[in-house]
């Protein structure tokens, strides 16, 4: 089984700084791989393990992504996939086709898992859009994935209900975070992982030159937060009740 | 393009949302028309905007997102509106991605404000799990994923009807069967309180002194991820964060929350935040105006206690 | 700010410029793991409410201690200074954890050094990847600082040895199941080897101790415990040289540990500071609070520089005995000052609240073990003035 998992080095929200005029830094700002690819990749060692196979990591990013293939690789992926490119931040129609390109160029692939989105730009648009532009079957939101050799059933956990899908493979599948806990690479398998092949692929080599993005970022400003913080004290009692008095006083509860 | 703000979700309630969402759009610029799509069967619930296009064959709005793309697409291609709105429940990002790619245009994502701007839809959207808001734009026509919570319903009822035959759709994925996850009558989005519990609660049993507490305030209970989804001890509607449901209560009382940005990210835009939990250190007291060092289990008694001692009764 | 730090990508850059980066992944991994799965029970583990055990045993999984031994016995081949910044993270993750690990480590570093190859190939991998834990077995009731005057006795048997005294203070125990002993033979102190459980291996309850709570201490006492032959370490007599030599190294780690509880307490303070308010303003605007944020400041960078350049030594092969105990004099020291000036920044709340407090208890420990300051003193002024003649 060939399982290919597609994991985004992003900006390390938690880490991110807003300079004084409002303005995220985002030259220089921390990275990591996106909080739910982890997810992905476990899950992506999980199906090569029972079904056997090899696992590939795959990329869209500027140079600084090898990172979280490196990371993809020394949990268990076998080799990695990087286009270098800068596909611009809240762009996943230029992802998508980055991505699918690189995937038809190196693949085939019977399963390509994604999480269910990225943590610093959530759109949820990249796994669908690449199941479209592949013409693939697509599963989102896989909370449970069960993978044979004829095909894939999968359980999808929607806001209201849960679904039990069935599909042939080859398929893209997404998956939630809660469908496993990521394992944590074991330092020889961290100095292990740059042994392990990155094959590199330019835009222009997949055949697919820089488009213009379709969507144009306008601004990008700091949520203020002008929260009043103030700590109540005293025993339970004595807080609650000045609680409910500040909470009357502000209007939100009624007297 | 025809001018058409076409506006649709599997769920009425986001329907209806995103029905008033392309309305004002529409109200806002000449020439624009909103237009509330239903698939298969007219959902008389779902309001929000003056015209009404119904989808005929294929499969009802809570059918496989492949096919109500499908269904869509095939309309549109014939009837070229200059913009679609999806509520972005997880079935709604998949029809948008899927028309974004099928009709070619740009599609602009998580959208919570809307406006038209010299022939571009342009969107403000919360990234980076809330900390900044990003206004981004893309030419006509184009499609956009429209966060759940950033319109109210309004009253429009729609006045004329049009049908359109999509024919036949297959899917590639088969879906054997669907159940309801566990679900409460919770309306989170409207809700002008919520007590909100997190992994401060030890056992799924004590929720249900939370539940006497919200009945209390007259709100509704929420709770953060890992109660919904790791623990299973409420619905996924119940989860209020940036994967989970956006909320502007009035009142946000988070009770043995830690406050990662994530869950802050579904309630920052309440009017007021109070907080309870053990840990001073806990980053919910920078989200919050008001924060109570404590133990939640000696806390929410206490506030039982307070209000019945407020309101007289006993 | 995250476990692993610009500051710290700063200071491997500086002393490993061409593979820093390498390192930095590695530290940056476990990091992250300490701060998931360690520090938020790090006050569980401090009220006895969790047991370092389980956590420990991932750790060791993950591969801490693999840091500093070749691959050739299953270690990563890394720099020194690698492991010591490791422990620093863990010092600011969970005190009780490190010490325990630390403890641990300089075992297998006595073994690697001093023992038989067979010892080594048997026990070192085995170590360092945390299926056998140690315990490290050399002061007495008795006998602290002036570790030549050993008691416990080992006589010679037909096979080997058997041991009688009593050990006191000693991390690990009762939990290990391997303990490196000095104990006196006919030929002098002399380094043996006990697995656990064995006969005549008795270890006391754990004792009640003022900081690094989750890490056990307890008596262990030898009542004719057998010891096989080949199970001596070394040579017979020669058992405190090689607990000489394997504490110098071990005062670089304890140095790198409370430079780490001194960072977590540093990091507590400045967040208070900023945020509460006194007279109408943040209490950081204050002159006397800036004053101990900046000499806080200087302390741990300090001591992080003076543990760099000791393990910097080490991995040169150049003596380095007088700067590991000028890094452990100086970092322990450092943290107790450090954290005390936290305990003050919190003002009420330091004084009533285990989190603010732990880090000061925790550091306490290390002015005395592993070698007093005082003793320190005496042997880095000896170093010093041979050095000079």
């Amino acid at each position: 089984m060939k399982i290919a998992v597609c994991v985004k080095h992003a900006v390390d929200e938690s880490e991110l700084k807003i300079d004084p005029s409002g303005k995220p830094q985002l030259d220089g700002a921390a990275t990591k791989m996106g909080t739910f690819d982890k997810n992905a990749v476990e899950e992506a060692l999980r199906v090569k393990a029972a079904a056997g196979g090899e696992a590939t990591a795959i990329t869209v990013g500027k140079a600084e992504a090898k990172k979280s293939l490196k990371e993809a690789l020394a949990m268990g992926a076998d080799r990695g996939v990087h286009v270098v490119v800068d596909p611009g931040a809240l762009d996943p129609r230029r992802t998508s086709e980055l991505l699918a390109a690189a995937l038809t160029k190196t693949g085939p692939y019977d399963i390509i898992m994604c999480s269910e989105g990225s943590s610093d730009t959530y759109t949820g648009l990249v796994p669908p859009m690449l199941a479209e532009r592949l013409v693939l079957p697509y599963i989102g939101y896989v909370r449970k994935l069960e993978v044979s050799a004829s095909g894939v059933r999968a359980e999808r956990s929607l806001e209201e209900s849960l679904e039990m899908v069935e599909s042939s493979i080859p398929l893209v599948v997404s998956v939630v975070s809660e469908i496993n806990e990521p394992r944590y690479p074991t330092l020889i398998q961290i100095m292990q992982a740059s042994k392990k092949p990155v094959q590199e692929l330019g835009a222009d080599q997949l055949g697919t030159p820089d488009s213009p993005p379709a969507t144009t970022v306008l601004s990008m400003s700091a949520q203020s937060s002008n929260r009043k913080r103030i700590i109540i004290e005293g025993s339970p009692d004595e807080a609650a009740a000045k609680l409910l008095d500040a909470l009357v006083k502000e209007g939100v509860i009624q007297a | 393009m025809s001018g058409e703000i076409w506006s649709l979700s599997e769920s009425t309630s986001v329907a209806s949302e995103v029905a008033a969402g392309a309305q004002a759009l529409a109200n806002s610029m000449q020439g624009f028309v909103a237009v509330i799509i239903d698939m298969k069967e007219i959902r008389d619930d779902v309001h929000g905007a003056k015209k009404r296009l119904l989808l005929k064959g294929g499969e009802n709005a809570s059918g496989p997102p492949e096919v109500v793309a499908e269904s869509i697409f095939r309309a549109a291609t014939k009837l070229m509106p200059s913009v679609i709105l999806v509520g972005a429940t997880r079935n709604g990002r998949e029809v948008a991605s899927r028309l974004a790619i099928k009709l070619r245009t740009g599609c602009l994502a998580e959208a919570s404000r809307l406006s038209l701007e010299d022939g571009r839809l342009v969107a403000d959207r919360s990234v980076y799990a809330g900390k900044v808001t990003a206004r981004i734009s893309s030419s006509l026509p184009c499609v956009s994923t429209v966060r759940a919570g950033s319109y109210s319903r309004t009253d429009d009822i729609p006045g004329e009807t049009q049908e359109y035959e999509v024919g036949e759709i297959a899917a590639k994925t088969k879906t054997l069967s669907s159940s309801k996850k566990e679900s409460g009558t919770v309306d989170l989005k409207s809700a002008k309180v919520i007590i909100s519990a997190g992994r401060g609660v030890k056992k799924k049993e004590d929720l249900s002194m939370l539940e006497d507490l919200a009945k209390d305030m007259k709100g509704a209970l929420g709770c953060s991820r890992p109660l919904s989804s790791d623990l299973g001890w409420l619905p996924e509607e119940h989860h209020i964060g940036l994967t989970g449901v956006n909320v502007k209560p009035d009142l946000y009382l988070a009770l043995g929350i830690s406050g990662q940005l994530q869950h802050i990210a579904g309630m920052k835009d309440s009017k007021v935040v109070a907080a309870v939990n053990t840990d001073k250190d806990a980053p919910i007291f920078q989200a919050s105006d008001y924060g109570i060092v404590g133990d939640l289990y000696l806390l929410v008694p206490a506030l039982r206690r307070a209000l019945t001692a407020r309101r007289g009764t006993r | 700010m995250p476990l692993f730090s610009a500051e710290h990508k700063t200071l491997l850059k500086t002393f490993h410029p061409a593979v820093h980066e390498e390192y930095a992944e590695i530290l940056n991994s476990l990091a992250g793991f300490m701060e998931k799965e360690l520090m938020p029970l790090s006050s569980k583990f401090d009220a006895g409410l969790e047991p370092i055990g389980p956590s420990r045993k991932r750790l060791l999984e993950n591969g801490i201690s693999q840091i500093p031994f070749p691959t050739t016995y299953g270690g990563l081949g890394l720099p020194f200074s690698v492991y010591a910044s490791a422990i620093e993270l863990l010092g600011t993750a969970d005190a009780s954890t490190a010490l325990s690990v630390e403890i641990h480590n300089a075992v297998a570093e006595g073994i690697f050094r001093f023992g038989s190859e067979e010892q080594k190939s048997n026990l070192i991998p085995h170590l360092v990847t945390g299926k056998r834990l140690a315990s490290f077995a050399l002061t007495e009731p008795g006998s602290g600082s002036d570790a030549r005057t050993v008691r416990t006795t080992a006589k010679p048997t037909k096979d080997g040895y058997v041991l009688n005294g009593t050990k006191t203070f000693i991390t690990n125990a009762g939990e290990a199941d391997l303990y490196m002993v000095f104990a006196r033979s006919e030929k002098g102190p002399s380094c043996f080897l006990v697995d656990s459980p064995s006969p005549g291996l008795k270890f006391g309850t754990p004792m009640s101790k003022l900081g690094m709570r989750g890490s056990r201490t307890c008596e262990v006492t030898f009542e004719n415990c057998h010891v096989p032959g080949r199970n001596l370490v070394g040579v017979e007599g020669e058992g405190i040289d090689y607990a000489t030599q394997i504490l110098h190294a071990a005062r670089i780690i304890v140095a790198a540990l409370n430079v780490g509880i001194s960072r977590l307490a540093y990091d507590k303070a400045l967040d208070y500071a900023k945020q509460r308010t006194a007279f109408g303003r943040p209490i950081s605007e204050f002159q006397l609070t800036r004053e101990k944020i900046a000499d806080m400041k200087t302390g741990i960078n300090a001591g992080r520089l003076l543990y760099y350049y000791a393990s910097h030594l080490k991995e040169e092969g150049l003596d380095y005995s007088s700067e590991a105990a000028q890094a452990k004099v100086f970092a322990t020291e450092m943290s107790l000052r450090v954290c005390d000036a936290a305990i003050q920044v919190f003002g009420g709340y330091g004084y009533t609240t285990d989190e603010v407090h732990r880090p000061w208890r925790d550091a306490r420990l290390l002015t005395i073990g592993e070698g007093t300051s005082e003793v320190l003193r005496l042997l880095i002024a000896s170093r010093e003035l041979a050095r000079s003649s």
